[in-house]
């Protein structure tokens, strides 16, 4: 297998109940890029994202067909826990969800509990807002309640949370859609930072946002992988004509 | 008749009615803040005289004509903290079960079923049960821990219904960040979920403490004496009861007419003491509270 691959998916289905939310995907995700999903609302786009870290275990009567390879492991097989997978692939959310506890009691929270021996927690959570550009901004103020913090103050919280983990990949469902420009543009700052050490993932519903953030794009519609190639690509010629009505705002 | 006025008549009529609605609905909140001052007033106002330091301090004395209610009070105390000690981690566990493990389907509703109906079976009943399965069969005889049991089993519909409430409110954004992190499933309920619903719980928690300090039938046969001088010495001894002695003194006593203001001044204490226990609960809510906000 190509080195630069970390995640594989071969064949997958899934289905809520009897629907079925995404048909028959195949495709690859490589290592440190940023790869952007877009596509319509309910093409499926946040249910493959959920899907890569296990999330969709946590909603009763779905399921999975085909293999999801990371480093060449089957995620889905039955003596893989989805817990060990969410360490090495953590996720940020649509809306900041800071846990109501201290700032640094949101970042030590993952470390301590998993078990993953920290020799200095202290160092941990100081390089880890570091990474978040948010240490200059709360190095005083740690002991405070994160719920004080203003929206993008929040999310850049809950990306450091994330990277105290020290995941490999970064799932990231919407990140920015919740806060204002100039928030947005520092996370999106903070993406071009994290790729050279994490592979990122993102949704997306701004077209914008994908163009200028990531490497690859992949263009879904009614649960289908409709394109997928180098971001540029996408953005100026793209193969199918449905990607183009998309982008340019046709439909969607 | 012109249209303007037409429209001044209908105007008037709505007006009537909101009038009329608004003064009912008025009327039902000056009632029952009167009926609960009124019961307080009443109390306080038979009652106020029997109250001394020797009452709260006493042993009965004079076949229970005069002295105190101490042992009484103690009891009560020990029965209401010995029933939230069995009742809450009983309680709390089945609604973490409940809204966190158990897969949502028909045993799950045919559970909550049972424990709805469990919160309407009459106290009556759980003391009977109290007697035969603790006191009789476990052979507990009469005593606090049969009793603080028996209470504990009566309060814990209460609790489950109050925890299961607190758990659901805790948004699920905290749950998926937890497990995002790799945090297993039983880390988060118990460092994120739980800490999150404890003020609610307790809140619901506190009609339960309400309940087990005043119910009689319960403890009537499985823990209250009917006169005991001494305190107890473990939790298989006897214990007096508020509640119980107030029935005593009111229906069985040597003298009815003369226990009067022992009575009321019993009911008082009660009152008070239940008061005091639910204020513990407030303030430790009102100390886990802060800093809980989303």
């Amino acid at each position: 297998m190509d080195s630069n691959i970390i995640i594989d998916l071969k064949n997958v289905n899934f289905y809520y109940g009897q629907t079925r939310a995404l048909s028959n995907i195949s495709m690859t995700f490589r290592k440190n890029k940023v790869t952007a999903l877009i596509g319509p609302s309910g093409c499926g786009k946040s249910t493959l994202l959920r899907l890569l870290n296990r999330m969709n275990d946590l909603i009763d009567g779905t399921r999975v067909e085909g293999e999801i390879l990371y480093e060449d492991q089957n995620i889905y097989a039955p003596d893989v826990d989805p817990v060990e997978i969410r360490r090495k692939i953590g996720m940020v959310f649509q809306k900041p969800n800071p846990f109501p506890k201290t700032i640094y009691n949101n970042i030590s929270y993952g470390p301590k509990l998993t078990g993953v021996p920290v020799d200095d927690m202290n160092a941990l959570v100081e390089q880890s807002l570091k990474q978040a550009v948010l240490w200059d901004e709360v190095k005083d103020i740690l002991n405070q309640s994160a719920m004080n913090l203003s929206g993008g103050q929040q999310q850049r919280l809950c990306i450091a949370r994330a990277l105290a983990m020290k995941p490999d990949i970064l799932l990231m469902d919407e990140p920015t859609s919740a806060l204002d420009p100039i928030s947005t543009a520092k996370i999106e700052e903070l993406i071009e930072e994290l790729k050279k050490d994490y592979t990122i993932i993102i949704v997306t519903h701004n077209m914008q946002q994908a163009a200028r953030i990531s490497d690859e794009t992949a263009f879904f519609y009614l649960g289908n992988l409709v394109e997928y190639n180098k971001t540029e690509k996408i953005f100026t010629k793209p193969d199918v004509k449905q990607t183009e009505d998309y982008i340019t705002g046709r439909f969607g | 008749m012109n249209g303007k006025a037409l429209r001044s008549n209908t105007m008037r009529w709505r007006y009537f009615k909101q009038y009329v609605f608004f003064t009912l609905v008025r009327g039902s909140a000056a009632l029952i803040t009167l009926a609960l001052g009124g019961l307080i007033f009443y109390i306080v106002y038979h009652g106020i005289s029997a109250i001394s330091w020797e009452f709260i301090t006493q042993p009965p004395t004079h076949a229970m004509t005069k002295g105190g209610i101490m042992p009484a009070i103690i009891g009560t105390i020990y029965l209401t903290f010995g029933a939230i000690a069995v009742g809450l981690p009983l309680g709390i566990a089945s609604a973490i079960y409940l809204t966190e493990y158990a897969k949502q389907g028909r045993i799950v509703r045919f559970l909550k079923v049972g424990i709805n109906c469990l919160a309407g079976v009459p106290s009556v009943v759980f003391g009977l049960f109290g007697l035969g399965f603790f006191v009789i069969f476990l052979g507990f005889g009469s005593s606090i821990l049969a009793g603080s049991l028996t209470l504990g089993f009566l309060i814990l519909p209460t609790i489950i219904g109050a925890s299961e409430e607190a758990l659901k409110a805790v948004p699920q954004t905290f749950r998926e960040a937890s497990l995002s992190l790799g945090v297993s499933k039983w880390q988060t309920t118990y460092r994120i979920v739980l800490p999150n619903a404890l003020p609610g719980i307790l809140t619901g928690s506190i009609l339960g403490i309400g309940r087990a300090a005043g119910e009689t039938a319960p403890i009537m046969f499985t823990a209250a004496a009917y006169f005991t001088a001494k305190l107890p010495g473990s939790v298989f001894d006897e214990v007096m009861a508020l509640p119980y002695h107030i029935y005593v003194l009111a229906t069985a006593g040597t003298n009815i007419e003369a226990t009067r203001p022992i009575q009321f001044g019993t009911v008082l204490v009660l009152v008070a003491v239940v008061l005091g226990i639910d204020l513990i609960a407030i303030v430790i809510r009102g100390y886990m509270r802060r800093n809980k906000r989303w």
